[in-house]
């Protein structure tokens, strides 16, 4: 080999292993298959301020290597002014690189987002409160869980019935399942949904609303996720209870999973990039 | 000196005589018109917050037979006391009352309703803001004329304040009719509302004595045209309930019928007094109970609106009033209005009511409610109020009750 050719090797040697340091973290439990689903969840980001551009950071890094193409909005998707300009600060400003890679965002909306949001294009809800959408072998179910009406609950009973995907994943703003001290479990919600839930085999579902991370064990076969921290923050909010499988209190913080199979993989990241909880879900195919 | 502190003395005393001896007169009406749903919505607020799986199991199981069925008998009894009260030879008749108060109550609600929107977006609820703004039209007429009571003893004021309160009531009704959050209005539910209309108005030209019928028949029919029209079906009765034969005389706002009284609408009123009591006990249990973590900035948007609202807006729709060459009546001031602005904040029963037809259970609701019960803060803000300006019971030249008496009978 020649000496240029050293030096170029010992290069992209140096660039492979700085890489693996700076964003190798988030792939590291990760199967990062060619065929599988890889996406982002994000709750409570819309703040505007530092954190949330510093996730965004977090989230650009990790797409280098694990290239997601779609990003879950657990709602309070904006907090306070809602113009245009705002729009720019808390959404498009933050998430630029991920949206010029092609990476499609879904929202659903929370108690803090104006109700004519549904028709921000970007947020991909076409002017619809909640909504559902296939990738792959998996189905999503956005809902506007601030006003769980009698229409809405028929329309989900009815699009899970016809659901024909492997995984069944619904989104939303307020946790069935929450141990944060601020807010905590929408009882009332549960009650509502859970059996619909349970009926038609829902796999996972993620909420946001409390300004943490906390990932719940199994309920009735099913797996509750509360990211709600990828803006917002209550430090040290968290009460954990015997449910409590994992939680993060410290620092902001955003998901990434994969679903591969029967396989669903995911990893919660804080703000500077330390994996604070992974773990993988088998479909039990109830 | 000593002669100064004798007068004080003299009408502290004056002061406790008066709250001991009308006070009692007033218990047997909070016994039986109060007690009931603030002890369902105390309950209520106990088992959502300490076993709310088992409290909103149970509530949703029952909560259709409750709001939508059992409230009938709440709204038919209200009916009933405002149809008396404001029919021609009712104690609250607006030709002998003046349309003042009526007049006053479009300031009364437009006030707290355009205030609420911008309150409930700098609280950063713009859900909230958009769709709750009906909550903060409504009075509780109950507890209202119970404070109001109080407050001002026997006084023009009463009457005033209940018209007020009616009229209140009677837009927000108006608006819930054509705004909704969530459902969907059917024209065709308009023909059967009609229909028992005709039912009602054929049993009374019929001169049908029992209100079986007029309930049963007409009600039914009533009933089922507000469901399928999406209008809630508590009110189905207030359509029907005019057109029950009546005795000729009312003899008071919130005065019970005898149980010997033989007129259709009084025999009716006598036989659901209590059912309806018990519908308010479980109204009170079904939609009061709010979790505190359900508690975001955009709650306080209601009490705020609605106790600062009301007041300006009482006064702004007074002034309206005059400037039209309406008269206040005898007594009544810019101190009275302040104190009656702070009583008409209260929407509790109504307010309640108004939060479970705008939104399905969850976020908005809960905050809606949490909102309805912080606003029953009007209710010592009231008296505080009256207290400071020296109105009603607490004003020095209160001891001539004879000479409110030429203003009605508002009931003892």
């Amino acid at each position: 080999m020649s000496r240029a050719g050293k030096r170029r090797a010992i290069a992209v040697l140096f660039a492979v292993l700085t890489s693996a340091a700076v964003f190798g973290q988030p792939s590291r439990s990760f199967p990062n298959r060619t065929d599988s689903l890889k996406f982002a969840a994000i709750g409570d980001n819309g703040t505007g301020d530092r954190p949330q551009y510093e996730i965004a950071k977090q989230m650009e890094n990790a797409h280098a290597s694990f290239a997601f193409d779609l990003v879950i909005m657990l709602g309070d998707n904006m907090y306070g002014g809602q113009t245009p300009a705002d729009f720019l600060k808390k959404f498009e400003q933050p998430y630029a690189s991920l949206l010029k890679a092609g990476v499609k965002f879904q929202a659903s909306l929370g108690n803090h987002d104006r109700p004519e949001n549904v028709d921000y294009k970007p947020y991909n809800m076409n002017g619809e409160r909640y909504y559902t959408y296939a990738r792959r072998n998996v189905r999503f179910f956005a809902l506007d869980s601030t006003l769980m009406d009698t229409k809405q609950l028929a329309w989900l009973e009815s699009a899970l019935q016809t659901a024909r995907e492997d995984w069944k994943i619904c989104y939303f703003h307020h946790p069935l399942y929450s141990n944060a001290s601020r807010h905590g479990s929408s009882v009332d919600l549960r009650v509502t949904l859970e059996p619909i839930f349970v009926k038609h085999s829902v796999d996972v579902v993620f909420t946001g609303h409390d300004h943490v991370y906390e990932r719940v064990k199994p309920q009735k076969g099913i797996t509750y996720f509360v990211s709600g921290a990828a803006g917002q923050l209550r430090k040290g909010n968290m009460r954990p209870e015997e449910e409590t499988a994992a939680y993060f209190d410290q620092d902001q913080s955003f998901m990434l999973a994969e679903v591969s199979g029967g396989d669903l993989y995911f990893e919660a990241i804080s703000r500077t990039g330390k994996t604070v909880d992974s773990g993988v879900i088998h479909r039990t195919g109830r | 000196m000593d002669s100064s502190r004798h007068k004080g003395t003299g009408k502290r005393r004056g002061l406790r005589h008066r709250v001991r001896t009308s006070v009692p007169r007033l218990s047997r009406f909070a016994v039986e018109h109060l007690l009931l749903l603030p002890l369902g919505a105390l309950i209520a607020l106990v088992w959502a917050n300490t076993a709310p799986e088992s409290y909103f199991t149970f509530t949703f199981a029952i909560a259709f037979g409750v709001n939508d069925v059992a409230m009938l008998f709440f709204f038919a009894l209200m009916t009933k006391e405002v149809v008396e009260a404001t029919a021609p030879d009712g104690v609250l008749h607006p030709r002998r009352r003046a349309l003042l108060p009526i007049v006053a109550s479009l300031g009364a609600t437009a006030v707290p309703a355009l205030i609420y929107v911008p309150v409930v977006q700098a609280l950063d609820e713009p859900m909230l803001a958009v769709l709750g703004w009906p909550a903060s039209l409504v009075t509780d007429l109950a507890i209202g004329y119970f404070v109001a009571r109080l407050a001002f003893g026997r006084h023009p004021a009463i009457p005033f304040l209940i018209l007020l309160g009616i009229a209140s009531d009677m837009i927000g009704f108006a608006i819930l009719a054509v705004f909704s959050a969530t459902g969907e209005r059917h024209l065709t539910g308009l023909p059967i509302l009609a229909g028992a209309i005709a039912i009602a108005y054929g049993l009374r030209r019929a001169r049908i004595r029992s209100f079986w019928p007029y309930l049963l028949a007409a009600g039914g029919v009533s009933w089922f045209g507000f469901f399928w029209s999406g209008l809630h079906p508590a009110l189905a009765l207030v359509p029907i309930i005019p057109f029950l034969p009546r005795a000729a005389r009312d003899p008071g706002f919130f005065v019970d019928a005898l149980p010997t009284a033989k007129d259709t609408l009084s025999r009716f009123e006598v036989w659901w007094r209590y059912p309806a009591q018990a519908a308010l006990f479980f109204f009170g249990l079904v939609n009061a109970g709010v979790p505190i973590g359900a508690f975001e900035p955009g709650a306080l948007g209601l009490p705020i609106t609605v106790i600062v609202g009301k007041p300006l807006g009482l006064l702004a729709g007074v002034g309206v009033a005059l400037l039209c060459g309406l008269h206040l009546p005898h007594k009544i001031g810019w101190r009275e209005l302040i104190v009656g602005g702070l009583v008409a904040s209260m929407g509790f029963s109504i307010g309640l009511f108004f939060s479970g037809a705008l939104f399905p259970s969850g976020q908005l609701r809960s905050e809606v409610s949490m909102g309805v019960l912080m606003a029953l803060a009007g209710a010592p803000l009231a008296l505080v109020a009256a207290w400071l300006l020296r109105v009603g019971r607490f004003d020095g030249e209160h001891d001539n009750p004879r000479g409110a008496a030429s203003h009605g009978r508002t009931g003892s």
